[in-house]
């Protein structure tokens, strides 16, 4: 029982104005991306340069490493949000700390203690017979995009496990069920609208991730559609960079339209429950709870902590290599990264910009995806594609798009260029992000508001869109940490006076200022927990439990 | 902050200069932000009536943008100074570049000058073997060391696919007669980390994580001045190099300013800031940074350009079936 949209006029406009951001943020610089990309024709070319093993890399260390990611997220969400594990909320920070430290960033940091004479295998190497795992390569890729990619992706499903109310557990508790089986059978299923959503949105923006296959799989031959990119622009000697580039960023997007199309194969069967009536009952660990805690933090500080701690002492020394002793330890770094010209002004640019598109990407974001999910449209699977699409383009590509559509324009070399690029970009964070939500919540809630003489938009707005919005605030925060972090598509569009933090970052490890870009990072990373902690505490405090 | 959208239709239209040289130059560099910037802080002075904005980023950003300008119109940049004379080849080939030659020309290297006019080097950037002073007991001193299997496991290199400098220096190998391919073979054997760019290649190598690495000599100096555990040897067996040149664009607004930023560049003072950023200058009367040979003292190789040229995309292929 969906409200039709036909001939009603405050729908049909919110409909065609929508049509109208994705048409001139997201369609004009694709169209711009394809029109190049087919301007020549270099099929032969790009089978030649491996093209093939190329898409099979990107598509299988994305799919698995959002398999991964997704696996994580709904363990991290029953444990977090559904036992009585002790230090849950600091925990929670630690978790979600990777999501704050850019990934090139991220991958130097886990080379070093796992690359093939690395801290860790060197350790296990003096110890044990050879080094334990060797992190390049392949499995590396996977590795490190699954580490950065489950906090995105734990984020949208615990805010969908908040939604499913405990009164069916209790039920199937009452029944007889133990704890366990009342969580997989009752609960589970009901995560899985928002299982999928994360796992699109991961796979999708991992096809397009840059610094990791480029630190960790290039060294062992493991090229992806992404960093084959990067060849061509840099070489000198390719007649027509941008065509080919192009015609590799279609590759992409042809790959995104079968995930998206997917998505929305196995994601519309979700059941629809009503919202939470009780707070949900945690489950109770008993005599396990202290080793089990143990256990969970054992693990979360393996993969967090120790990234961090290799940030925080490259921080503290001036220089790499230099041993780790008092004496040695110097603010100078810190005092030089933030102290460097552009820095200040990056971090400018970058909270305006991340501000920025965190609020539009959260209206547009969410009345996208309640017009998507809530009403019934011929027109709803290509908005919903459209808006997806983009998470699947490489920075570089999309950089591309809006360097050409701002020299038409006249935005080149302003800040609104580089914010037109994000609001592309991230989207579809949101509109992920509150999907999960809008299809669990029963079409029952519109009805009652509709039989009491509500109009189709003014039920869509009383009862959907306002039941989404925590939903697109936590969509929004998640836009503006990646934003903040965000490199390739700055690097091609900032001007003298509109660089990002990012751009900081890469332009100090560039000058080999390793010290000063991990001191920058580790400032970056520790103002995102700040920020995440605060988030979260007026969550919490919204949450009854 | 909603007004972001309607916003996006504020141009900013870039300010007209006048033809004296005074007013806006642009230059796009692949130097680092804070070499750039103190260089132009140098020319300012000498030139108060010329404000220079810097477009900074890597090599392949530097053509990504480059040619996505051509695909809308004109250059935004009157100045391009970065990477090698074989991308410099290529953007002379396309007739983006105007001939000029600096005043200072005789006081040039003339290896490093573009015998057309329309390009000149302005540092000469040698790739060398660095390594980590606390695990390595017994440096390689020549390319051919580094294929001995004593080195297995040791070596770091930058990716040709990603840095300019070792695209560049993987043709000059495999076209010398005591290298070639089966020096490379030798080397791939010694399974070598392929790092992004020469950056990490010099952090892996400070830090030890890959104790001996190809690298470009500033970067070691630099980090030898900071603290690290690093040194380097110039190769015996020849140096390839590369000269980050300056050209400048037929495009540009401002061809007076661009040509006295060009004089200064490899002018006396120019080239002595150069040196103070630990670089090998272009010219001989300007000393070297310290710690570093005298230019007489190396042996650089200069291989014929436009075979280089010409064998890069080969060499870089095989490069990649190789070491990968």
């Amino acid at each position: 029982m969906y409200c039709r949209s036909h001939g009603v006029t405050s729908l049909s406009l919110t409909r065609a104005a929508l049509w109208l951001v994705v048409t001139a943020m997201i369609l004009v610089p694709i169209a711009a991306v394809v029109s190049i990309g087919l301007g020549g024709n270099h099929v032969a070319e790009l089978l030649d340069a491996g093209i093939v093993d190329a898409a099979i890399n990107s598509l299988v260390s994305a799919g698995l490493s959002a398999l991964f990611a997704v696996v994580i997220a709904v363990a991290m969400a029953l444990i977090l949000d559904r036992t009585d594990l002790p230090g849950r909320s600091v925990l929670r920070l630690v978790l979600l700390s990777p999501l704050l430290i850019p990934p090139f960033v991220g991958a130097i940091a886990w080379t070093g203690l796992l690359g093939p004479s690395g801290t860790i295998n060197k350790f296990w190497a003096s110890h044990f017979s050879g080094p334990l795992w060797n992190i390049y390569g392949g499995d590396g890729v996977v590795f490190l995009l699954t580490v950065h990619s489950y906090p995105l992706a734990y984020l949208i499903i615990a805010a969908a496990l908040r939604r499913i109310p405990s009164d069916l557990e209790e039920a199937a508790r009452i029944s007889g069920a133990r704890p366990m089986r009342a969580l997989t059978d009752v609960t589970l299923p009901l995560l899985r609208t928002a299982a999928v959503a994360s796992f699109t949105l991961v796979a999708v923006s991992n096809l397009a991730d840059f610094g990791i296959p480029a630190l960790v799989g290039l060294p062992d031959r493991y090229v992806t559609l992404s960093t084959m990119i990067y060849r061509f622009i840099q070489s000198g000697t390719v007649a027509k960079p941008l065509e080919v580039v192009s015609a590799i960023g279609i590759v992409l997007l042809l790959l995104a339209v079968v995930a998206v199309a997917l998505d929305r194969l196995l994601g519309r069967r979700g059941a629809a429950v009503d919202g939470p009536s009780t707070p949900a009952q945690r489950l109770a660990l008993g005599r396990n709870r202290i080793p089990a805690g143990a256990v969970v933090w054992m693990l979360a500080l393996a993969v967090t902590a120790l990234p961090i701690l290799s940030l925080a002492s490259q921080a503290l020394l001036p220089a790499p290599g230099v041993p780790f002793t008092w004496a040695n330890l110097t603010m100078d770094s810190i005092v030089g990264a933030v102290t460097a010209p552009g820095t200040v002004v990056g971090i400018r640019n970058s909270i305006f910009l991340a501000v920025g598109a965190a609020v539009i990407c959260g209206v547009v974001g969410l009345a996208l995806g309640v017009v998507v999910t809530r009403t019934r449209s011929r027109d709803n699977v290509g908005l919903d594609l459209v808006a997806m699409l983009p998470q699947a383009i490489p920075g570089l590509v999309i950089a591309v798009g809006w360097l050409i559509v701002g020299r038409y324009t006249g935005l080149f070399d302003t800040r609104w260029v580089i914010l037109c690029a994000y609001v592309m970009a991230f989207l579809a964070i949101v509109v992920q992000a509150v999907r999960a939500p809008l299809q669990a919540t029963p079409p029952a809630l519109e009805e009652v508001a509709r039989s009491s003489g509500a109009s189709p938009m003014r039920a869509l707005y009383d009862v959907s869109w306002k039941l989404a919005i925590p939903a697109a605030v936590t969509g929004g925060v998640l836009v503006a940490l990646t934003a903040v972090r965000e490199l390739t598509m700055s690097v091609l569009l900032v001007a003298p006076g509109t660089q990002t933090l990012g751009v900081s970052i890469f332009n100090l490890q560039q000058a080999g200022d390793y010290n000063a870009a991990a001191a920058l990072s580790l400032l970056v990373a520790l103002a995102g927990i700040a920020g995440l902690g605060l988030v979260a505490g007026v969550t919490d405090r919204k949450k009854t439990s | 902050m909603t007004a972001g959208l309607s916003a996006c239709s504020e141009p900013a239209e870039p300010e007209a200069s006048s033809s004296g040289g005074d007013g806006t130059l642009t230059v796009y560099t692949s130097e680092p932000q804070a070499k750039i910037d103190a260089l132009n802080a140098e020319f300012t002075a000498a030139n108060p009536g010329i404000e220079v904005q810097v477009y900074r980023a890597g090599t392949g950003d530097l053509n990504a943008r480059i040619a996505s300008e051509r695909e809308t119109g004109k250059i935004g940049a009157d100045v391009l100074l970065a990477a090698d004379a074989p991308t410099f080849e290529g953007y002379k080939d396309e007739n983006l570049l105007v001939q000029y030659t600096p005043t200072d020309v005789e006081a040039l290297n003339a290896d490093i000058v573009d015998p057309d006019g329309y390009y000149v080097g302005t540092r000469i950037i040698p790739t060398v073997i660095a390594y980590n002073t606390g695990a390595v007991t017994e440096p390689p001193t020549s390319w051919q060391d580094l294929a001995d299997p004593k080195y297995k496991g040791q070596i770091t290199l930058p990716n040709p696919d990603v840095s300019g400098a070792a695209a560049y220096n993987t043709a000059v190998w495999l076209g010398e007669e005591s290298l070639g391919q089966p020096w490379l073979e030798g080397l791939a054997a010694n399974e070598p980390v392929v790092a992004e760019s020469n950056g990490p290649v010099g952090q892996s190598v400070a830090a030890g994580t890959q104790p001996i690495g190809i690298v470009v000599d500033y970067l070691v100096r630099e980090l030898a001045e900071k603290g690290s555990p690093i040194a380097l040897e110039y190769p015996t067996d020849g140096v390839p190099y590369i000269s980050q040149p300056a050209g400048i664009f037929a495009d540009g607004a401002n061809q007076e300013a661009a040509k006295k930023y060009v004089d200064f560049l490899v002018s006396k003072r120019g080239q002595e800031v150069a040196v103070e950023q630990q670089y090998l200058p272009v010219r001989d009367d300007v000393g070297t940074p310290e710690g570093a040979p005298a230019l007489a003292d190396l042996n650089l190789l200069n291989p014929d350009l436009a075979q280089i040229t010409a064998s890069q995309p080969e060499a870089v292929k095989r490069f990649n079936e190789l070491v990968g």
